[in-house]
């Protein structure tokens, strides 16, 4: 059905596939940026994978003027004020972002710090709230398959105080350029690799079906769950696979694209509080709720979930199913891909795998429900609806 | 002369769904226990659209106050991008969530603060609404605790006293 209204915004320019990496001088030229901020973690600079990006830097006259890499895995609103601290201290003019989504969050956020030309983050906290503030320009370089936030125009970022992620929604949020080079995520293991894809198929699945869904982001949503459903396994089992390394990252960005114009649901609002309250790494929250809300929605989403089906599994097995069994044979791919994934990669399946008892239920049920991804979940979700699901989860 | 009485309609809209709210601590407990969640002190703004009615409230523990604009520093805001959007809204031709999936409203502060003032809105739109109403817009929401007649009966004889 046609919304009644929606919005579509996409400004980020996308550098993907060979040499992708190379060309980060250039674009930082083109930003009039000279002295930029690298912004990582500690593991990835170990690892050596930022090496790539910070070599060519040096070697092409574009040498960061700091590197940072304090950054939490959940990210943090105090690391968010340090980092644009940093970047005020070492005279920088530009980010760029080499990480996962926390690294890419806190980046995002920082940015925001700066272009509002405040101190603190949680002052400028809303939706849609902000003006366009000073340019800064922002290069991002993804190092997992699975946030798609090189492409958002969201920041999530954990209040470590009250034990909540908080969003930041605006169009100013958006990188301006968005890096996809498939020696970024070669290394990335098997259950990591398994968990981030299954993180971009539920933004794919919920931006596809949620009260903000819209025909443009739908589009994305199609293509992105075509091109994991294709090459997660391979990309699992066969991590050195380039091809299905670069084709998972291109369907992470664009399920990116499409959630930043449509929104989630309430895997990710559960989600959020899950990480928010009991340090469950977002990516692992997803593949645990993602059936549990899918059951939970068909009542409201069936006929969304039917058009996701040829996606899932094909066209000619998609045809064969009859139109009144699609929805809930999509739901029944998607439990078949987790239980495969979790066969060959580990990923966990219950809450329970991941730490999460039934004495943190209620504080999880609360927390999701004053998350603003709720609200536009298919299917309306009250406290005792979010705490009966995380039930069937444990 | 539409705008002016969208204006009009929307400002006693505005007025209707505070009053319902004091009201509704006595009357119903899902109002009573998200008001008793709410952060003491903390202060809320709708404005439908930028030169439009507005709703300024405060909660002091006790009682969910209207407040004036310059009294206290108001940290949530809930801003309609157009006074025609708010309309739709406040006349029951959209829920909440429809509102936000169409970028209806800007939010700045907290979004948990916000989501809690959308649950209260929500309830008094489920008690000022006709059911056949609530029932499209807010399906989720449980039937409400007394019938309308009462709660405007109430309002009614509490504007009278101006307990507002
Ligand atoms: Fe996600």
């Amino acid at each position: 059905m046609t919304p009644a209204y929606f919005e579509f915004q996409n400004a980020v320019k996308l550098l993907c596939g060979q040499n992708a990496l190379d060309r980060i001088p250039d674009e930082l030229r083109h930003l009039k940026a000279e002295h930029p901020l690298l912004l990582t973690d500690a593991l990835l600079l170990r690892l050596g994978i930022v090496s790539a990006v910070q070599d060519i830097m040096v070697a092409e006259g574009c040498a960061p003027a700091a590197v940072y890499t304090d950054i939490p895995v959940d990210s943090s609103l105090g690391a968010v004020n340090r980092i644009a601290m940093v970047y005020r201290e070492s005279g920088c003019d530009s980010i760029v972002a080499v990480g996962g989504g926390s690294v890419i969050d806190s980046a995002k956020g920082a940015r925001l710090v700066l272009s509002q030309e405040s101190d603190d983050i949680l002052s400028i906290g809303g939706i849609e709230n902000l003006h366009c503030g000073r340019h800064i320009p922002f290069i991002v370089v993804p190092t997992t398959a699975g946030t798609g936030s090189e492409c958002t125009g969201v920041a999530v970022i954990r209040n470590e105080q009250q034990g909540v992620k908080m969003e930041f929604l605006s169009p100013f949020v958006e990188p301006d350029v968005a890096v996809l080079d498939a020696r970024m995520t070669l290394r990335l293991p098997a259950r990591a690799t398994a968990s981030t894809g299954i993180d971009a198929l539920c933004h794919a699945i919920e931006a596809a079906t949620c009260l903000q869904s819209n025909p443009l982001s739908s589009a994305y949503c199609s293509a992105a769950i075509r091109l994991i459903c294709a090459n997660v396994i391979e990309a699992v089992q066969h991590g050195s696979n380039a091809d299905a390394r670069l084709c998972m990252a291109m369907a992470a960005t664009m399920a990116g694209i499409a959630f930043s114009n449509s929104m989630v649901g309430a895997v990710h609002a559960i989600g959020h509080a899950l990480g928010g309250v009991c340090h469950v790494a977002h990516a692992e929250a997803m593949g645990i709720l993602l059936p549990h809300v899918l059951r939970y929605n068909l009542p409201a989403a069936a006929e969304g979930y039917a058009q996701l089906l040829p996606e899932m599994v094909g066209w000619e097995p998609a045809a064969a199913t009859p139109p009144a069994e699609r929805g809930k044979a999509m739901v029944q791919a998607v439990e078949d891909l987790l239980a495969l994934l979790h066969a060959k990669a580990g990923i966990p399946l219950r809450l329970s795998e991941v730490g999460v008892n039934e004495q943190q239920i209620p504080r999880i049920a609360e927390t999701a429900l004053n998350d603003g991804a709720l609200i536009v979940n298919p299917r309306p979700m009250l406290a005792q609806q979010v705490a009966d699901l995380l039930h069937g989860a444990l | 002369m539409k705008r002016r009485l969208q204006a009009v309609l929307i400002a006693a809209a505005l007025r209707l769904v505070h009053a319902a709210l004091v009201e509704l601590q006595e009357l119903d407990p899902a109002v009573a226990e998200e008001l008793r969640r709410l952060p003491v002190g903390i202060s809320y703004a709708i404005y439908a659209g930028y030169c439009g009615p507005s709703l300024l409230v405060r909660w002091d523990g006790e009682r969910l106050s209207r407040i004036s604009d310059t009294s206290h520093p108001v940290k949530n805001t809930l801003r309609f991008k157009a006074l025609a959007i708010a309309f739709r809204l406040f006349t029951g031709q959209i829920g909440l969530a429809h509102a936000y999936a169409q970028h209806a409203f800007t939010l700045s502060g907290d979004i948990a603060d916000v989501m809690r003032l959308a649950r209260l809105v929500n309830r008094a739109e489920v008690h000022l609404f006709p059911s056949i109403v609530t029932r499209c817009i807010l399906p989720e929401q449980p039937g409400p605790a007394v019938s309308p007649l009462r709660i405007y009966a109430r309002i009614f004889y509490g504007f009278l006293k101006s307990a507002y």
